[in-house]
């Protein structure tokens, strides 16, 4: 037990020995800082060299980039701060030093603006995306109109009993339309035309021709001119629905044109009739 | 400090008269002087730097920082020549140190132009997708 308390304090007299001499180091090097720091000699371009230096450092996002071109700055600008009265060589020193810290700041920057590019590159693909997708449905909407368009369309020509022939689409409408050797429409003839009104409103961009044709009864010129009349009239009915006069043609075809012979009852009545052709 | 005092002494020997001491001082002085290897590695240090510079095309970035720092190195040269070379070593110095700063300044300058052609590029798509989605309401 003695034993052991008297080497304790041996070692600790030993130790306190030890600690005394980088004290009295630090102490040493304190008071040559202190001369230095008491010099009003350091160079002012060294001491604004310094400030810039300390500036950069004390951005820590920036600082960190730069390690290593801020110790080398650090180097730079302790050598330019020792005071000295060679004026050439101190002028060295502070151009060489702030050099080093304009290089410093130079590549801190640059390393931040390398640094921001990911989020950058980031921003543009999720931009180009999302634009891309914007367009893929804007056609995959344009694509699905156009068919719902081309539906439409089909079953507006269906219900108007239309043909496709070589001339365009062509409705028929009977003799029904009229009065036997008349010119002015029956009532059945609205719902017919009623609905080719429609049609021509919605697809302002077909025009069509009225052609009126007549059976064989009576002289060819009565026939002529009764066939004009009717083609007319559908003309007028349509011009008073909204359809522009410039899509309307009316013309009279006579008994030049039957579709069936005019020696039967039924024959004669389908040749009696008003075909509308619409163009493509 | 010690060749200030030491020309003091120079000066002060001079003064009475040219003394045999006072000439050998000067000769060892100037052998000194004479004797100083020239900066070699400075100035081959400072001409690697300008050639990777100028591959780098830095002078399209920092035309006046390379040429300040050119003309520095041809100033060490002639320095050299000059048997000056305290002075030449001081200006190879100078030119590396000004070639270092003129590439980081074109390497900040070319990462800024990468930079404002990215967010340009993103300007441009957000714009077109804005102009676009307009026309459709």
């Amino acid at each position: 037990m003695k034993l052991s308390t008297s080497m304790n304090l041996k070692a600790q007299t030993k130790r306190g020995l030890h600690l005394s001499k980088p004290l009295i180091m630090a102490l040493g090097s304190a008071l040559i800082l202190a001369a230095c720091a008491n010099s009003p000699k350091s160079p002012s371009g060294a001491v604004a060299a310094r400030e810039r230096l300390v500036q950069l450092q004390n951005d820590p996002a920036l600082a960190s980039r730069v390690s290593v071109a801020i110790r080398e700055a650090d180097d730079a600008v302790t050598a330019a701060e020792v005071p000295m009265k060679d004026k050439v060589k101190s002028d060295h020193l502070v151009f060489v030093a702030t050099r080093e810290v304009d290089v410093a700041w130079a590549q801190a920057k640059t390393r931040q603006l390398e640094d921001q590019r990911a989020g950058l590159s980031e921003r543009r693909d999720s931009e180009r995306l999302e634009s891309r997708t914007r367009e893929a449905d804007r056609a995959l909407d344009a694509a699905a109109q156009a068919r719902a368009d081309a539906e439409a369309a089909r079953r507006e020509i269906d219900e108007l009993n239309a043909k496709e022939t070589e001339r365009g689409l062509v409705v028929t409408l009977g003799d029904m339309l009229f009065e036997t050797g008349n010119a002015q429409l029956t009532g059945n003839a609205f719902a017919n035309l009623g609905k080719l009104s429609n049609f021509l409103n919605k697809y302002p961009e077909r025009s069509l021709v009225i052609e009126g044709h007549t059976d064989s009864v009576g002289s060819e010129s009565s026939n002529q001119s009764l066939s004009q009349r009717r083609a007319d009239s559908v003309r007028q009915y349509l011009l008073q629905q909204g359809v522009a006069a410039n899509r309307l043609t009316a013309v009279g075809k006579g008994e030049s044109y039957p579709v069936a012979s005019n020696d039967s009852t039924s024959g004669r009545a389908l040749n009696r009739r008003v075909e509308v052709i619409i163009a493509k | 400090m010690t060749t200030l005092t030491a020309t003091k002494k120079m000066a002060d020997c001079l003064k009475p008269g040219t003394s045999f001491i006072a000439l050998l001082a000067g000769f060892l002085f100037l052998t000194a002087c004479a004797s100083t290897p020239p900066p070699t590695k400075e100035i081959s240090a400072a001409e690697q730097s300008m050639i990777d510079a100028e591959q780098a095309r830095v002078a399209q970035y920092a035309l006046p920082e390379l040429q300040e720092a050119r003309s520095k190195l041809a100033a060490a040269r002639t320095a050299v020549l000059n048997e000056e070379m305290e002075e030449a070593k001081r200006l190879a110095v100078e030119a590396s140190a000004g070639i270092k700063f003129a590439t980081a300044k074109a390497e900040l300058a070319k990462a800024e132009a990468v930079n404002a052609d990215m967010q340009k590029n993103i300007r441009v798509l957000k714009e077109e997708m804005q102009r676009t989605s307009g026309e459709q309401q």
